[in-house]
Parts: C-alpha cells; sequence; structure tokens
C-alpha cells in the first residue's frame, strides 16, 4: 500500500474510529467534555481535508484516474465474494471533499449550537457515524460495501430525526422515515443479490458487472427504487419536511447537502448502465420531472422556513436527476456541489429568516414585489385552489401512502395476530391488542 | 319569525360571551419579532400566586413549581436552609393529625428527608425492581407497606384524557394557519385570505377532487355543506354545538379544551384580532370565532370517521390495582419518615387513619414544591434585605457636594447593573441613574431606513407624537444614493433568495453559482469576527451613513401626520414635560455635571428568532436609541431648560446632554449627533468616553464569567472580543443570557446601592422620596416600572419552571413560521414564551421590589392603582420598604409589613467586582467593592458613625436639592 492509498484508507476510516472510540468510551461510563469532542472532530475532519486535497493533487500531477485499494475478500463462498476494495475516482472524489467539507463545518457548527445540550455526545457520535457511512459509500469499490455505508447514512438519518426522544413527534416522524428508507433499500439489495446471481460479482472498481440487456434494466431499476427513496423523490417525498424535527445543523448536512444526494450518487455510479436502456433514462427523466414540479409546487405554498427549503432542495434533485437521465455527468456533478453547499448555508441561517425579510422589506421601501402572481395567471380561479390544496397536502401523496400501503398492511397483520391467538387457542391478551391498535391507528391518525 | 330571529341573535351573543371567556387563557404573545414579555399566567391574576399555579397546572398540564428533585439540591447545596422551611411552616396553621403525630412534624419530614414521588406508571417496576424493592429487603419496612396497602384505597384523580381527534385533525389545521398568517415567507400567498379564515378555508377545501386522510373524510362535502347554507363563522360553531347536544352551559368547557389543544395558534389569532397592527407586514383579517369554526367542522368529522375512538385504554381493573400500590405506597413513605411502624399503622382507629391519610394527601408533591419555593424565596429576601440593610447602614456613601465629572442615565434594566457599576469603578467621580428605558419620550419614530414608523414606549400606552430621522440638508444626497443602493442590494438579495428554490431560476443559480456560497459559509463558522469585520467595512464602503437630525420642532398643532393622524414633533411644553418626567423622580434637579448623557439599549445577536426578547421591554421590544437621542436633544433645548427652571429644575447653561446606545450583546457603546458638542465639552466628552470604553470591557468580562465556554477571559479586552463574537455567531444560541438573572428591583436612590455588588439581578430605578412630598413620582413611576418587572420576572418564572409547556422548549429545532413565530420541527403548534436557552440559569422567585419609602407611603399609591394593587394583594411580585429617614427595613406580608428584624451583619469586602466574581459561575451574593462608592467619607469613618452617618448622608441629597 502506498502513501496514496494509506490516505485514502485513513480518510475514509478516521470518523469511524472516532465514533468507534468514543462510543466505548462512553459505554464504560466516560463522557468527554465538550471541548475534547468539538476539538477531535475538528482535528479529524480538518485532517481529512488535507488528505483529500493531497489525493486530488496527487492524482492531478501524476494524470491517474483513480486510485484504489483492496483489502483482498472479506469472504468468499464459491464462487460469491465480498471483496473489500475502497477507490477515489472522478466522481467519489468530489462527492467524499463534499463530505469532508461539510462535516466539518457543521461539526464546528454545532459544537458552539448545541452547548450544554443533553445530547451533545450523541450528536457527534452520530455525526462521526454519519460521515463514516456516507465516506464508506462514496469511495466503495463495490455494490457490497456502498450498502454498508448507505444503511449507516439512513440509520443515523433517522437517530438524528429522533434526537429529541422525550418528544412524541420527532420519534414518529422519525419512524415514519426509517420505514421508507427501509422499504426503498429492499431495492438496492435485491439488485446486489441480482448482480451477483448474474454477473458473479457486484463490484465496479473494475467497470461496471456484465449484464444483459434486461438484466441492466431489472437492475438498474431496481437502484432507481433506492435511489428514489434516499432522495425523497415521488412518491416517497412526504419523509422529506417530517425529518425536520432533528436540531438545525443535522437537516442541514443531511437534507441540504449529503444524504439527499447519495441517490444521485448511485445513480451516477451506473449512469452507464442506465444510458444502455431509453425506457430506465426515460423512468430516472420522469421520476426527476415529476419530482421537481412537485417540490417547487408544493414548496411555494409552505410558509415555514425549514419546510420550504426542504422542497426547494427537493426540487433541485429531481434536476439532478434529470440530468444523470440525460446522461450530463459532469454538470450533474458540479450541480450537486454548488447545490449543498447553497442548502447547507440556508439550513443553517433558517433561524434568520425574520431578520431577512426584515432587512428585504426596509431596504425596498417596505413593500417586497409580490410573488406567485404568475401562478395566479397561469390558472383559472377554480384549478387554482384545488391546485392550492393540493400543494399544501404536499401533493396527498402521504395520505395516498397511507390508504394504499399502510391501512391494508396494519389490517393485514392485525388479521394475522388474531389467527395466531385462533391457533394457539388463548383469548389474546386485552392489553396488548389494545396497545398495538392504539399505536398502530394513533400513527396512522397522526399523518 | 322576528321571534326567532332575535333568539337566534342572542344565541350568538352568548356564543360570543361563551369564546370571550374561553379565550383570556390564551397566551398573550404577538408576532414574535417584537418580543414584550408578559406574565404567561395573566388570566389568573385575580387570584393569589400559589392558588393560580395550581389552577394552571391542572388546566394546562404544566409544572407550578421546579421540581422537588431541584428544590432537594438546593437545600443540599445550602440555597434553602432548614430554618427557612421551619419559618415557612410556622407561618401556617399546625394540627395533630393523632396525638403522636402533629401536622408540622409530618409536614417537615415529608420535606426533609423527605418522601419519594410515586406514580401508577412506574409503581409494579418499583416493588418488584426499582427502590422500593430493594426497601422490602427489611421486614419492617416491608411489613409498614403491606400495613399501609391494607388499608389503602385506591383514590386518585384521572389524568388528562388524551385527544385522539387532536392528532387527525392537527396535520391540516396548522398548515392551514400557518399559510394564513403568514406575513410574506410562502412565495404563494393563501388564496382568499382576505375573506378570513373561515370562509377562505371553505372555499379552498369545500372544492371537488381533494383526498383527504381516512379520519378527515368527508371534510369537503360538510365544508360544502355549510357553504350552501351560507354559513358565517359563528352558525358554523354553533351548529357544532348543536350536534354535540350541548346545553350552552357546558359551551365554555368545550371551546376552552379546544382552543387550548393549539394555543399558540389560537392565541396569535386573537392576538390579532385584537390589534391588527401587530402583524409585522401584512395585515391579515383573523377572528378566533373563525378558528374555532373551521377548528371545529374537522373536529366533528374526525370524530364522525371515529377518530375519537383510536386512542389506547388500559384494563379498569388493572389501572385500579396500579393506583392503589402507588396510593399505599405514598402513605408508607410517609410512615417511615415519621418512624411509624406497621403495628402502628395497624392499631390506628379508623378516624386517626382517615386523618393521616388525608394529611399525606394534603401534602402532596404540589404541596411540598410549594412550601419548598416559599423557603428557597425566603432565602433569597433574607439575603437582599440584609445586604441592603447593611450597605445602608454601615457603607452608604455620602452624596458629594462638588461637581460630578459626568451624569449617566441608565435603562432600569438589571443587565445595566454591572454596567453602572463597572463606569463607577472605572471613575468614581462618575454618577448614575436607573430610568425607563424610553426615557419618558413617548413617540412613533422613523429612522431613515425604517419603511414605517413603530412606537418606542411601553406597550400600554400610545403614541401621539411622530418624529423622523432626516438627513442634514447637506447629507440629502448621500442618503438619495443610499436609498438606491440599499434598494438594490434589497432586491439582489430578495432575487438570491427567491431564485434559490425555484425550478428553473434554481437550477442556474445553483449550479452555476452555488459553490460561491462556500465563502459566507467557511467566513461565518471559521472565522466570525473576522467575517463580521468584513461585512461591516463592505456595508460602509458601499452604504455611506448620511448625518441625520430629528424633526422634534412643532410650532402649530396644525402639523399632523396624514395618515395616523399623529403629532409631527413636540411642543415645547411636551418637551419638557417628558424631561422633567425623567429627572423628577430620579431626584436630579440641580447638581448637573457638565455632561450629561443618556443611554437607551437593545440587542443585536445573529441568526436569532428571539432576538427581540433582549431588547428594552420599556421601549416595547424595540431598540431604545432613538429614545435616547430624543431626550438629549430636547434637553439641550434653551426654551426646555427655561420651563424647566420655572419647575423647579435648574440645568445650568454648561451642561450638555448626550444621547447614546448600549447594545447589552456586544457591549457596544454609540454616541449620537457628537457634531453637535460644544467645543467647550469636547474634553469632558472625551474624558467620559474613554471611561465607557473601559467599563464597557470591564461588564463584557463580567458577563463572560456566566458563559461556561467562554474559556474565563483573562483580560477585559479579550471579554469584550468574546461578548463581539458572541453577538456575530452564526451558531451562537446564547448571544446573551438577557434578563435571565433578573430578581429583584431597588427603587431609591443611588447611594443605597453604590458600592453594593448586585450580580446584575436588580433592576435599579432611581427615585428620591425627599423630593417627592406628595408621592406623585412614586406612583409615575411604579405605574410604569412594576408592571414590566413583573411581566419579566414572571415570564422567565414561568418558562424556567416548565420549559416545555410554558416556554417554548429548546431552539435546536425551531422553524420559523411565517415570520410570525417558531414551530418544533415541521408541523407543530406555535411555541410561545421563552428557549430553554434563554432561560437556563436563572433563579425562578418572583420579583422582590425594595422602595426607599415607608410603607405609610407605599400603600396609599399602590392601592390607588389597580393593576399594581392586584399584583401585590395577590403576591405575584414581593414588596419590601426601606425607611429613606431611619434604613429600618419592611416586608409586606399577607395584608400588612412585618418588620424585618433580623441582625445586620457587615457584607464581605472586594477590592474589585472583578476580584469578588473571579473564578465563579454561579449566583453570588452581595458584596461590597471597596474601589468606588466611599471614597468621600473613608470607610472606617462610616463604620464608626454607623446609623447617624447614614441618616445625614441620607438628608445631604434633601438639603441640596432645597426642592420642598
Amino acid at each position: 500500500m502506498d502513501l496514496l492509498q494509506a490516505t485514502l484508507v485513513v480518510v475514509v476510516l478516521a470518523p469511524g474510529v472516532v465514533f468507534a472510540v468514543f462510543g466505548l468510551l462512553w459505554l464504560t461510563g466516560w463522557v468527554p467534555s465538550e471541548r475534547v469532542l468539538s476539538r477531535v472532530t475538528g482535528a479529524t475532519f480538518s485532517s481529512s481535508v488535507f488528505g483529500l486535497a493531497a489525493i486530488v493533487g496527487k492524482l492531478l500531477w501524476t494524470r491517474t484516474p483513480s486510485v484504489e485499494v483492496a483489502f483482498g475478500n472479506w469472504f468468499a463462498v464459491h464462487n460469491y465474494h465480498f471483496p473489500l476494495v475502497l477507490m477515489a475516482d472522478r466522481l467519489s472524489l468530489p462527492f467524499l471533499g463534499m463530505t469532508v467539507v461539510l462535516s466539518g463545518l457543521i461539526g464546528q457548527f454545532s459544537a458552539t449550537y448545541l452547548h450544554r445540550e443533553r445530547g451533545f455526545l450523541r450528536f457527534f457520535l452520530l455525526l462521526h457515524l454519519f460521515a463514516f457511512g456516507s465516506l464508506v459509500a462514496f469511495a466503495a469499490g463495490s455494490f457490497d460495501l456502498l450498502v454498508g455505508g448507505w444503511e449507516l447514512v439512513g440509520i443515523t438519518s433517522v437517530l438524528l430525526i429522533a434526537f429529541f426522544q422525550q418528544r412524541t413527534a420527532p420519534v414518529e416522524n422519525g419512524l415514519r422515515v426509517f420505514v421508507v428508507y427501509r422499504a426503498c433499500d429492499i431495492g438496492l439489495l435485491v439488485a446486489v443479490f441480482a448482480m451477483h446471481h448474474w454477473a458473479g460479482t457486484a463490484s465496479f472498481a473494475a467497470g461496471l458487472p456484465k449484464l444483459t440487456g434486461g438484466q441492466t434494466v431489472i437492475a438498474c431499476l431496481l437502484l432507481l427504487l433506492a435511489a428514489a427513496g434516499k432522495a425523497a423523490q415521488v412518491p416517497f417525498s412526504e419523509w422529506l419536511p417530517r425529518a425536520m424535527e432533528g436540531p438545525t445543523p443535522s437537516s442541514a448536512i443531511f437534507y441540504g447537502a449529503i444524504s439527499i444526494h447519495a441517490g444521485a450518487y448511485l445513480l451516477l455510479r451506473v449512469q452507464p448502465m442506465i444510458a444502455q436502456s431509453a425506457l430506465v433514462s426515460g423512468l430516472v427523466i420522469a421520476t426527476g420531472v415529476i419530482t421537481a414540479i412537485h417540490g417547487t409546487i408544493v414548496g411555494r405554498a409552505s410558509a415555514d422556513a425549514k419546510t420550504s427549503l426542504a422542497y426547494a432542495s427537493l426540487t433541485q434533485v429531481g434536476v439532478v436527476l434529470v440530468e444523470i437521465g440525460i446522461g450530463w455527468k459532469s454538470i450533474a456533478i458540479v450541480h450537486v456541489l454548488g447545490h449543498a453547499m447553497v442548502r447547507t448555508l440556508q439550513f443553517l441561517r433558517a433561524p434568520s429568516m425574520l431578520h431577512d425579510y426584515h432587512m428585504m422589506r426596509s431596504a425596498s421601501g417596505g413593500e417586497l414585489s409580490p410573488t406567485g402572481k404568475h401562478l395566479e395567471d397561469l390558472f383559472p380561479k377554480g384549478m387554482q385552489l384545488w391546485l392550492f390544496r393540493w400543494a399544501l397536502d404536499r401533493g396527498h401523496l402521504d395520505t395516498i401512502l397511507d390508504r394504499l400501503v399502510v391501512h391494508p398492511l396494519v389490517r393485514l397483520s392485525r388479521a394475522f395476530a388474531t389467527l395466531d391467538h385462533i391457533g394457539l387457542g388463548q383469548p389474546m391478551p386485552r392489553q396488548r391488542e389494545a396497545a398495538i391498535s392504539g399505536r398502530s391507528s394513533a400513527g396512522v391518525g397522526g399523518d | 319569525m322576528s321571534q326567532a330571529e332575535h333568539r337566534a341573535g342572542s344565541r350568538q351573543d352568548r356564543l360570543l360571551r361563551a369564546v370571550e371567556e374561553a379565550v383570556h387563557l390564551l397566551p398573550k404573545q404577538g408576532p414574535i419579532g417584537v418580543f414584550v414579555h408578559h406574565n404567561t399566567l395573566h388570566a389568573f391574576e385575580d387570584l393569589t400566586f400559589e392558588q393560580a399555579v395550581i389552577r394552571a397546572a391542572h388546566l394546562f398540564g404544566a409544572e407550578p413549581y421546579m421540581s422537588e428533585a431541584a428544590y432537594r439540591a438546593e437545600l443540599a447545596r445550602g440555597r434553602i436552609r432548614l430554618e427557612d422551611i421551619d419559618a415557612v411552616l410556622d407561618s401556617e396553621p399546625d394540627a395533630m393529625v393523632f396525638p403522636r403525630l402533629s401536622r408540622h412534624s409530618l409536614r417537615r419530614a415529608m420535606m426533609t428527608p423527605g418522601v419519594r414521588e410515586f406514580d401508577a406508571a412506574t409503581i409494579l417496576w418499583r416493588t418488584e425492581q426499582g427502590d422500593l424493592s430493594r426497601d422490602f429487603h427489611q421486614p419492617a419496612l416491608r411489613a409498614l407497606f403491606e400495613a399501609c396497602f391494607d388499608r389503602a384505597v385506591a383514590h386518585e384523580e384521572d389524568a388528562a384524557p388524551p385527544r385522539p381527534v387532536d392528532e387527525a385533525i392537527h396535520p391540516w389545521l396548522i398548515r392551514l394557519c400557518s399559510v394564513f398568517l403568514d406575513q410574506g415567507m410562502a412565495y404563494w400567498p393563501m388564496p382568499n385570505r382576505e375573506r378570513g379564515f373561515y370562509e377562505s378555508v371553505r372555499t379552498l377545501l369545500a372544492r371537488r377532487g381533494g383526498v383527504f386522510p381516512r379520519y378527515l373524510t368527508g371534510l369537503d362535502d360538510e365544508f360544502r355543506r355549510q357553504e350552501s347554507h351560507s354559513f358565517s363563522a359563528a352558525d358554523a360553531v354553533l351548529d357544532y354545538l348543536d350536534s354535540q347536544d350541548l346545553a350552552e352551559a357546558e359551551w365554555g368547557g368545550v371551546l376552552q379544551s379546544e382552543l387550548l389543544a393549539l394555543p399558540g395558534w389560537a392565541g396569535l389569532m386573537r392576538r390579532l384580532e385584537e390589534d391588527p397592527a401587530l402583524a409585522p407586514h401584512e395585515p391579515v383579517p383573523c377572528s378566533l370565532m373563525d378558528f374555532l369554526a373551521v377548528r371545529l367542522t374537522m373536529t366533528r368529522v374526525a370524530s364522525r370517521m371515529g377518530a375519537a375512538e383510536a386512542g389506547s385504554e388500559e384494563p379498569p381493573l388493572k389501572t385500579q390495582e396500579r393506583r392503589r400500590l402507588s396510593r399505599a405506597a405514598r402513605l408508607y413513605d410517609a410512615a417511615r419518615v415519621v418512624s411509624l411502624s406497621a403495628d402502628e399503622i395497624i392499631r390506628l382507629s379508623g378516624a386517626e387513619w382517615q386523618a393521616f391519610v388525608s394529611e399525606v394527601g394534603a401534602c402532596n408533591g404540589l404541596e411540598r414544591r410549594r412550601i419548598l419555593h416559599l423557603a428557597y424565596e425566603r432565602r433569597h429576601e433574607r439575603e437582599i434585605l440584609q445586604g441592603l440593610a447593611s450597605h445602608r447602614r454601615y457603607r452608604c456613601c455620602s452624596d458629594r457636594t462638588d461637581r460630578p465629572a459626568a451624569q449617566v442615565f441608565f435603562c432600569i434594566d438589571e443587565r445595566e447593573e454591572s454596567m453602572r457599576r463597572a463606569l463607577e469603578e472605572v471613575n468614581p467621580q462618575i454618577e448614575t441613574f436607573g430610568s425607563a428605558g424610553y426615557f419618558g419620550v413617548v413617540v412613533d419614530y422613523k429612522g431613515i431606513d425604517d419603511p414605517h414608523g413603530a412606537a418606542f414606549c411601553p406597550v400600554v400606552v400610545k403614541p401621539r407624537h411622530a418624529v423622523l430621522e432626516q438627513p442634514k440638508a447637506e447629507d440629502s444626497a448621500l442618503l438619495e444614493s443610499r436609498r438606491l443602493r440599499r434598494r438594490i442590494l434589497g432586491r439582489l438579495m430578495r432575487n438570491s433568495f427567491v431564485s434559490s428554490r425555484t425550478l428553473m431560476r434554481g437550477w442556474l443559480s445553483t449550479t452555476a453559482l452555488g459553490l460561491l456560497s462556500a465563502v459566507p459559509l467557511i467566513g461565518h463558522l471559521l472565522a466570525p469576527r473576522r467575517y463580521a469585520r468584513l461585512r461591516e467595512w463592505m456595508n460602509r464602503e458601499f452604504l455611506p451613513e448620511p448625518r441625520t437630525e430629528l424633526t422634534l420642532m412643532r410650532n402649530s398643532a396644525q402639523s399632523q401626520e396624514a395618515v395616523r393622524g399623529l403629532l409631527v414633533g413636540f411642543s415645547a411644553a411636551e418637551k419638557t414635560e417628558a424631561v422633567a418626567s425623567v429627572l423628577r423622580p430620579a431626584g436630579l434637579a440641580r447638581g448637573f455635571a457638565r455632561v450629561v448623557l443618556i443611554l437607551g439599549h437593545g440587542s443585536s445577536s445573529l441568526n436569532n428568532p428571539h432576538e427581540s426578547a433582549h431588547d428594552c421591554g420599556a421601549c416595547g421590544g424595540r431598540r431604545g436609541g432613538p429614545n435616547a437621542r430624543l431626550f438629549a436633544a430636547m434637553a439641550n433645548r434653551p426654551d426646555v431648560r427655561a420651563a424647566l427652571r420655572q419647575r423647579g429644575i435648574d440645568i445650568p447653561h454648561d451642561t450638555w446632554f448626550v444621547g447614546g446606545y448600549h447594545d447589552t450583546c456586544s457591549d457596544d457603546v454609540e454616541l449620537y449627533d457628537l457634531t453637535e458638542v460644544p467645543p467647550a465639552h469636547q474634553a469632558d466628552l472625551d474624558r467620559l468616553r474613554e471611561s465607557l470604553d473601559k467599563a464597557r470591557a470591564l461588564n463584557a468580562h463580567e458577563r463572560a464569567r456566566r458563559f461556561e465556554g467562554s474559556k474565563v477571559p483573562v483580560s477585559p479586552e479579550v471579554a469584550l472580543r468574546h461578548v463581539e463574537e458572541r453577538s456575530e455567531h452564526l451558531a451562537q444560541p446564547r448571544p446573551e443570557y438577557g434578563h435571565c438573572t433578573n430578581a429583584v428591583c431597588v427603587v431609591g436612590r443611588r447611594s443605597l446601592t453604590r458600592g453594593l455588588f448586585l450580580d446584575r439581578r436588580a433592576f435599579l430605578v432611581s427615585y428620591d422620596a425627599g423630593q417627592d412630598p406628595d408621592d406623585r413620582s412614586l406612583a409615575e413611576l411604579l405605574a410604569a416600572v412594576v408592571p414590566v418587572c413583573a411581566g419579566i420576572s414572571l415570564e422567565y418564572y414561568f418558562s424556567f419552571v416548565d420549559n416545555d409547556r410554558y416556554g417554548c422548549g429548546t431552539k435546536l429545532p425551531h422553524n420559523v413560521t411565517g415570520l410570525v413565530g417558531v414551530m418544533d420541527g415541521h408541523a407543530s403548534d406555535l411555541r410561545t414564551g421563552l428557549p430553554w436557552q434563554m432561560v437556563e440559569i436563572h433563579e425562578p422567585v418572583r420579583m422582590l421590589f425594595v422602595i426607599e419609602t415607608t410603607p405609610e407611603r407605599l400603600m396609599p399609591v399602590v392601592n390607588a392603582n389597580a393593576s399594581l394593587k392586584r399584583l401585590t394583594d395577590h403576591r405575584w411580585i414581593r414588596i419590601a420598604t426601606i425607611d429613606p429617614a431611619t434604613g429600618r427595613v419592611h416586608v409586606r406580608r399577607d395584608g400588612g409589613f412585618e418588620e424585618f428584624d433580623e441582625p445586620v451583619e457587615r457584607l464581605p469586602v472586594a477590592l474589585t467586582s472583578t476580584e469578588w466574581y473571579a473564578g465563579k459561575l454561579q449566583h453570588l451574593t452581595m458584596a461590597w467593592i471597596q474601589g468606588q462608592g466611599v471614597r468621600r467619607g473613608s470607610a472606617s469613618a462610616d463604620e464608626t458613625h454607623g446609623e447617624s452617618k447614614a441618616y445625614t448622608a441620607g438628608s445631604t441629597r434633601e438639603g441640596r436639592a432645597g426642592g420642598q
């Protein structure tokens, strides 16, 4: 392993090591002071930034397209093997860079912002775990490894939404996001299985797995499902506003910057496969277009800072998908980076909204030019009302999902529960039955 | 027909009355941009404090006091002493529970060593695995528990039933409220808003083709039905009440619980209905009836769809069992702490057992906390009165007879206490005064950059005068270019704001320019101070500020502003009145220094929706700079001075008034109109500015001790940089601690407190009883000061004791909504009250007013003012007096005054404030600060003369003033 490879390994592993060390120490009962934690965070991410800069510099200097580190196989059974390959190429480097820079900045912000908060340590542990997860996902040389990082991003995202565990709303919303993530991750897992089945490998370090036309379509569709879930594309968009329950900085880094773009990364990774099929390209574009339109209309009717930012993010991620579908890879990458920066800043400054509006209004002499007029000109009166209601209920997506999926599932599981007890010949304990039905219907009612 | 109509009309009237009755429980907070502190439980001021907190606790499901554990911790660290608890118990009636046990001994034991809290939810676990199971290892305790359990009957109040319907309707209702009240954040404003909440929502939701969640299915049909009957909001409400078969007597209760399910939104609707001008940008026609109509229609549909049955319930038997267990546990614990044995319990007669049960029940957690709280406040009261009395007796500084180097008026704000002390420490020749921060200037002020005027005065008064800030003639071109450039800048901001959020423009801007955001992002986070300097510099370069003057003069009554009928400028008589209203109560009629500085205050911070809560309460939650500037301008006018001389206030020709502004967050001090200062005063002013600069650094140093993360600044200069950075840091949730340390209000001469370390905990109101023979000034002062201070104190009290219910929780998940308030996350009630970061170091005590007068003079003043009388009689504030002549202290107890008769001891002495607080993070007790105040007569001389010296000290000022 040369210095370049070693640097890559250190950059990827560093936040994971920090998480593991502090997590273990915490289990032994030691709670580090805020200062120690923020210093370590700062040191970790700033050295990662330099490390990555060195890698980029070296690659540019030597005109090498990528650096790879192979650790051999984790395990191998017959012709199935789980290769551990880290790799940084022209696609993963921007994402890796974005991750370390923004994680470092968010760490810096949070050290002040979360001062004296009860969950200070928990927040930083999750931040490191999240950074580790996204670095693994972006530097993975195979889909197998990518799944690992992907899942870490998902679980930390959910745990940070439910950061304020003493209130019910964050926990309920976190659970909802968790379920959407899990459902969509099935796509990624099945795609990985399918690639192994068909091509014998899910590694892309040495080029994407060789699949036939039909297989490619199926694999891409599965990956699109996974990407759409993570990127909150229609019809899964409704988890995004719910994710605003966490502390402001975590909303910024997850839904303004990194987590929301992970789906785009996945699609960029398989873009050559997508390009092979007009059907898949069309679907990716369609998803993007629908989401962008959905996001822009719903966002326009949102009167709170974080929801309107969430939908603004969604709109641009939709556009990124369109770019990927068309095949504009470089534009998509530039777009992702620019968008992540803009949105992170806007999320962090979301509490300044009062101040900003006051400024803008007084600067323009008391009146702001009205917005939304062209929407009103565009649609007839009756249509406007319909559309506004549609936007206000966020496209009714949640309601539809509840009615088509959640309620039938709840009913089905309740039926099974009854069946189970009849089979056992025991009456179901009243209390548990009540608790189960209460929980599920309360969850539904709260939507 | 006509009779039916008449009946219907009166039904509506009765409904209106029922709504009015339910309404007063809603929070009074307006849009968050202008934050005015007020008593969170204003609706309960007709009850005594102790009754009110309990009533409200039941009604809102909130905490009335701190937790018992918190008081116990205070007991453990000596903040509460056992003698305090005994004193509180002794002040209340005692009785025998049964022959071997008195109420006091039982209560005393239940408080210390103390009993535990038990509830039905955790009791099983605690008997099986928790603390009780450990108790049961001792056979005697186990037997005692069993004895209690055998005799215990389950009887307990139900917790408030859950409201599952709320969960079904709130997501929709919250979104509707937020778009309806939106002040311009949503790109697309809600259609038909001008028709009111009910009608616009009805038109919106009645449209066909909508998809509703399960429990709201049919909402569109319901609204269509109401539309076809052309219901008014009141009709819709009545229709709901009828559909539920509710008698009119029950209306109030139903409406109240509906309103209290989302008190923040309902309260804001109400506030904007009462005063539409509160809407910061876009007035919307609000009405609480509209809100109720929408809410009740949704409730109706949701309950029809079965949402009400969705709640979980426990089997009744099991619940009974647990309640009995927890009740037994309570009795057991009480019996344990008074060392009753199982035998004794068993042998108690039925009546004795009943008496024991009811005594233990009466001394429940709430009651124990009440007693502990009173003990907690008693210790505070003792310390404050001791300190003031000691200072008065042994140290009271004589008023000097030579001319002071300068006189500085501050706001009464407790945050200025340390600033005043610092200034006096820096230059003992400086005199300071405290006066409510609007400085008698009740005005609607419009600065050069403001689009509209705004009221700069306490919220209870409405300004009749308008003042405009205008550029000086030679600078008017500068203003034009400033306006133009600001407009360009505003448009640029607005465009980048909107375009980053829309589809096509967002695409272009984020792709092409997105990476540029890294500059402010990194600047803000990695170099906040340098970045702020850069921005300031750019602002200065790009937006030059013209020199300005104020439209102060009014020559004829005709010069009225067209729009609101305000008088432009003040007449000479009005100016005189304003100036006199500050100088006279402060006892400053003679002996003016060459420079008199008036310092308004405010607070600037970044990324803080609650910024306005740190501004000047006396200016209605705004920044008091303009008031100070106006006051100075008025007091400098020869005609005003002449008129003042007629009224006994003799301002010499060589006195110059200067207005200024103190930023309590960054500790910046800015002085106004320096070009107007006569050359002869330049040197005096320079010296004063030098002192101010030293003082603000010292002040920053003292403030920094409370900030845990501030690395204990080594020097005042470092501390100043630290607080500056706080006000400019994007991530700082505690730019300053605001009124967090408020606890006391001293109304009296500065000599009463000068040289006393009050730890930024005391509002200081300058008042000289010697110059107020008819107590008129006292009445004016108290009428203005008490409600403001009490409002601040009580808002902090409640936001602290129950930050989730009365306050607005932690700032971290706050989400600014519609520019009117904050929510938690994407959909919650509008959060009112103060965030945890603002109150976390507060000591929740009712404010103690110490007034330098006698009870005989005070009480007529208090009784003549309904609001003062209510606050005092119902103990929402605490009151004590210090006799200006003798220094004797009286404390108000139920109905009368009681002399404070503890032996007065000397206070600890420190050379400087810094020496006293160095290295300490907590609230500090009083101390004498050697470096100031006592220069005139030396400390030892003071001490030998004791009481008589103090007496002469008191009368010196009277003699000099000679006003009587």
